[in-house]
């Protein structure tokens, strides 16, 4: 064997950073090195068991996606990383590797790595731990905690209403009206002997004209079918649509513990949105909020895989965000008493637009009737103040800026709104513009709404008037330019936390959304989801249709990243952002994202016109 | 497809004047193992990629302190033919050890420019060699080669800044400042920096943009579209 010259250091270093050949010796190491072939990979070149020369493959740069033969995303791959195609089909599953962005690969052949595996223990283990790891991975992408497969404990109702067998009819039905339940336990001694139902109650005794004093005994269904507490969810069901059941008694070693119903089951669906939002509106504090929203971004990844559209899921998420708002506000009206006059609890932003995505920062604001004597305004500073500790609670973090209903300033009288908006708009400082970029998307969560619709035709009538307050709009739209560069490259962050990546939200999602406000405001259209100003806006023909189109393309385009690239970081076990590294995105997307961003630059130069022309 | 090849016309025309000056040796090895059609596909061609350092960019004051190469075979840099040589200076280094990391003192251990040459030689047998911007290296070793071979070497040469310039202009891009040194060529293949100004490590940094570039370029790429 040859020692390779001590000139090849920066390739040896590369090597003893990279798993596992950081457990080689000093002379196996070299071994390595003086074995390894390079190559280089342009993207889209394929790797499978029949790819020759076969060996370990250590991406030195670029990336590679291992897919089996369902095309199943196993794992992606990053500089430092290694695969061995033989290795990985050497199972029942075919697994291939495509380059996604242009590798250069350090190949070590199978000669010398089956020398290096036997020479070393713990590098030979690393490998034959490597396919139980992937598969792991792999399987993180699986929501976990599939509610069927819960036990029956966890959702049978534990509060249960037991009559002696010897107990009138009449009697029973009263308890049962009264508890509002529509089952009833016949026991004696703790035994469970019989169950009696509504429907029990109608053909058993009224269609059989049975006398209400007939003691329970003889209408009920004697030894009913149970189910124990341990056995799943599922089972409960299969056992209760066989049978036509409605009630399922729950035992534990012959011990009635509950009752299930399948109302119970129906509401266990927590997958579902539709369920979520009821759970959350059934909640009594807090802390039962928070709880059930835990389940979020893995809800968001199911609906995800299952091809939801970038709109719908921001579409349920917004709708799920206005519930937890609705029931703070309802928990806070519980304890502080009824509100002492009209208002109206304002949304803003992304959540009035309807179009917000996990990790959104609360931006909200109360309006107050001016009918309210400014005495009793305490109320609502009260009731601001825990509905946003309870929205942080949940992980709406407070906004950094204040833009939030305990802020004084957000907090108003309609007549006081008013003012303050036409002030906004006489001295557009760069201050206002900002709030205005915020307040001009608003919506009424709860309360009165004709209060929020009153405060936005004020800001329509007097914005579309106002052609300085609307240059300075556009000026502060034109101030962020698309991140691209010449030849139409991405032009992302050089350095800090966020090296090589791009902010889709501040880069992609805002522009589009200041565009399509700033038209609106000019138009007077009082829609104000973006793809309903877009729309609105083609419709009045202020937009062509093609323009329109476009921004709805664009902006449709941009979320979609966004959320694919939160459900990988959902899935990674990462914090979710919006930062994204455009290299590491597939060619199709990144191409997309570049059609997007251009869009966007000529928006930008459509504004100028319209705007500012004569302006510079 | 390029057809024509001037180079290697070139190459026949001046080996045929200056064949009764060459005297045996390893260059003679070289130029007996001919000259490979310019429609060979690159990745079934041998390459050895060469990287000189001086003590100064002027051929007249400066002189070679080391030479680092490394073969690519079947479209692949294969590391175990890594080589490294320094060359016994007959001056001082001076200044430039700054950059080379090589001092006085490894000089002079180091070989005979002659027996570093007839190295080269012996691994470039039936290869082609590659440098980055070849003119300067050549500079340096053809008159080595004139006074021990009797000709300067008239081999095969792929340049790798020459055929990157091509690109770029066949794209009609001009070049700026910076576009067309090593660092900047590889950085358009997404190759990152590399350890430079040791011989061998700008060796194996112009084989990976070698292969970048060739790769790059699509199937059928071959001799003569690198010349």
């Amino acid at each position: 064997m040859t020692t390779p010259p001590a000139e090849l250091a920066g390739v040896a270093g590369f090597l003893r950073q990279s798993l596992p050949f950081d457990v080689l010796d000093e002379a196996q190491l070299q071994e390595a090195v003086a074995a390894l072939k390079i190559s280089y990979h342009p993207q889209a070149e394929r790797f499978d068991a029949a790819t020759r020369p076969m060996g370990l493959r250590l991406l030195r740069s670029g990336a590679v996606d291992l897919r089996n033969d369902s095309n199943k995303l196993l794992d992606r791959l990053g500089e430092g990383e290694s695969f061995h195609i033989g290795g990985l089909n050497a199972d029942a599953e075919v697994v291939h590797a495509t380059v996604i962005e242009d590798a250069l690969i350090y190949l070590l052949p199978d000669a010398a790595y089956q020398r290096l595996r036997a020479a070393n223990r713990d590098f030979d283990r690393y490998f034959s731990r490597q396919r139980s790891r992937r598969l792991r991975r792999a399987a993180r992408y699986m929501p976990d905690d599939n509610p069927l497969l819960a036990p029956v404990a966890r959702l049978m109702t534990t509060d249960l209403l037991c009559v002696a067998p010897e107990t009138p009819i009449q009697a029973v039905a009263a308890a049962m009206t009264e508890r509002r339940v529509s089952s009833v336990f016949v026991t004696e001694a703790g035994q469970l002997l019989g169950i009696v139902t509504d429907r029990d109650l109608r053909s058993r005794c009224v269609a059989a004209s049975l006398p209400t004093r007939t003691p329970v005994r003889e209408i009920m269904t004697p030894d009913p079918q149970s189910i124990d507490e341990e056995e799943t969810v599922f089972n409960a069901t299969l056992r209760m649509t066989q049978h036509g059941y409605h009630h399922l008694p729950v035992l534990h070693e012959g011990e009635l513990r509950g009752i299930i119903t399948t109302s119970d089951l129906i509401l266990a669906r927590r997958n579902d949105p539709v369920y979520l939002v009821q759970h959350l509106s059934r909640q009594d504090s807090v802390d039962g909020l928070r709880e059930l929203l835990t389940g979020l971004p893995d809800q968001l990844l199911t609906w995800v895989q299952t091809g939801m559209r970038a709109e719908q899921v921001s579409q349920l998420l917004t709708a799920i965000s206005d519930a937890v708002t609705l029931r703070l506000i309802q928990l806070a009206e519980r304890e502080l008493g009824p509100a002492p006059g009209p208002w109206a609890w304002l949304a803003f932003g992304s959540q009035a637009r309807g179009e917000q995505l996990l990790g959104a920062d609360q931006d909200n604001g109360i309006v107050i009737s001016d009918l309210v004597p400014a005495a009793e305004h305490g109320w609502y500073a009260a009731l601001a103040q825990r509905v946003c500790d309870g929205l942080a609670a949940c992980g709406y973090a407070y906004c950094p800026g204040g833009v939030m209903a305990t802020t004084d300033s957000w907090r108003q009288p309609l007549a006081v709104w008013q003012d303050t908006v036409a002030s906004w708009t006489r001295a557009p400082t760069p201050a206002a513009v900002m709030r205005v970029s915020i307040f001009f998307d608003l919506r009424a969560i709860h309360g009165d709404p004709t209060l929020c619709t009153a405060l936005q035709n004020t800001m329509l009538r007097r914005a579309s008037r106002d052609t300085i307050f609307l240059a300075a709009l556009a000026a502060n739209i034109l101030a962020s330019k698309p991140p691209l560069g010449i030849f139409r490259r991405f032009v992302v962050d050089r350095d800090g936390e966020h090296r090589d990546s791009l902010n889709l939200k501040k880069r992609g999602v805002l522009p589009i959304t200041e565009i399509v406000r700033l038209h609106a405001l000019a138009r007077q259209v009082s829609a104000v989801n973006t793809r309903e100003r877009l729309e609105a806006l083609a419709e009045g023909r202020h937009l062509s249709i093609g323009d329109s189109r476009n921004l709805a393309d664009a902006l449709h385009c941009v979320q979609q990243q966004r959320i694919r690239h939160q459900c990988e970081q959902i899935a990674a076990g990462t914090a979710v952002n919006n930062f994204l590294n455009p290299r590491q995105l597939p060619r199709l997307a990144r191409e997309q994202l570049r059609d997007a961003f251009t869009i966007i630059d000529e928006a930008q130069s459509a504004v100028r016109q319209t705007y500012r022309a004569g302006m510079g | 497809m390029s057809v024509v090849a001037p180079q290697l016309l070139g190459l026949r025309v001046a080996r045929f004047r200056r064949r009764k000056r060459l005297r045996p040796g390893a260059l003679m090895d070289c130029w007996q193992a001919g000259l490979p059609s310019p429609r060979t596909d690159w990745r079934s061609l041998d390459f050895l990629v060469v990287d000189a350092e001086m003590s100064s960019l002027d051929p007249q004051q400066g002189e070679l302190l080391s030479l680092g190469w490394v073969a690519v075979r079947t479209g692949a840099i294969d590391l175990g033919s890594a080589s490294h040589r320094v060359l016994r200076a007959s001056s001082s280094v001076g200044q430039s050890a700054v950059i080379h990391q090589l001092r006085d003192l490894d000089l002079a251990d180091g070989e005979k420019p002659e027996s570093a040459l007839d190295a080269l030689l012996q691994a470039a047998r039936g290869r082609i060699l590659v440098f980055h911007n070849a003119r300067l290296d050549l500079a340096f070793l053809d008159p080595i080669a004139c006074s021990c071979h009797g000709t300067p070497l008239l081999l095969p040469v792929v340049d790798t800044l020459r055929a990157e310039q091509r690109l770029l202009s066949r794209r009609s891009m001009t070049p700026r400042a910076g576009d067309l040194t090593l660092t900047g060529c590889r950085a358009r293949y997404g190759l990152d920096g590399h350890a430079a100004h040791n011989a061998l490590g700008d060796a194996l940094a112009t084989a990976e943009l070698l292969l970048a570039h060739a790769s790059s370029r699509g199937a059928g790429i071959c001799l003569g579209d690198l010349l």
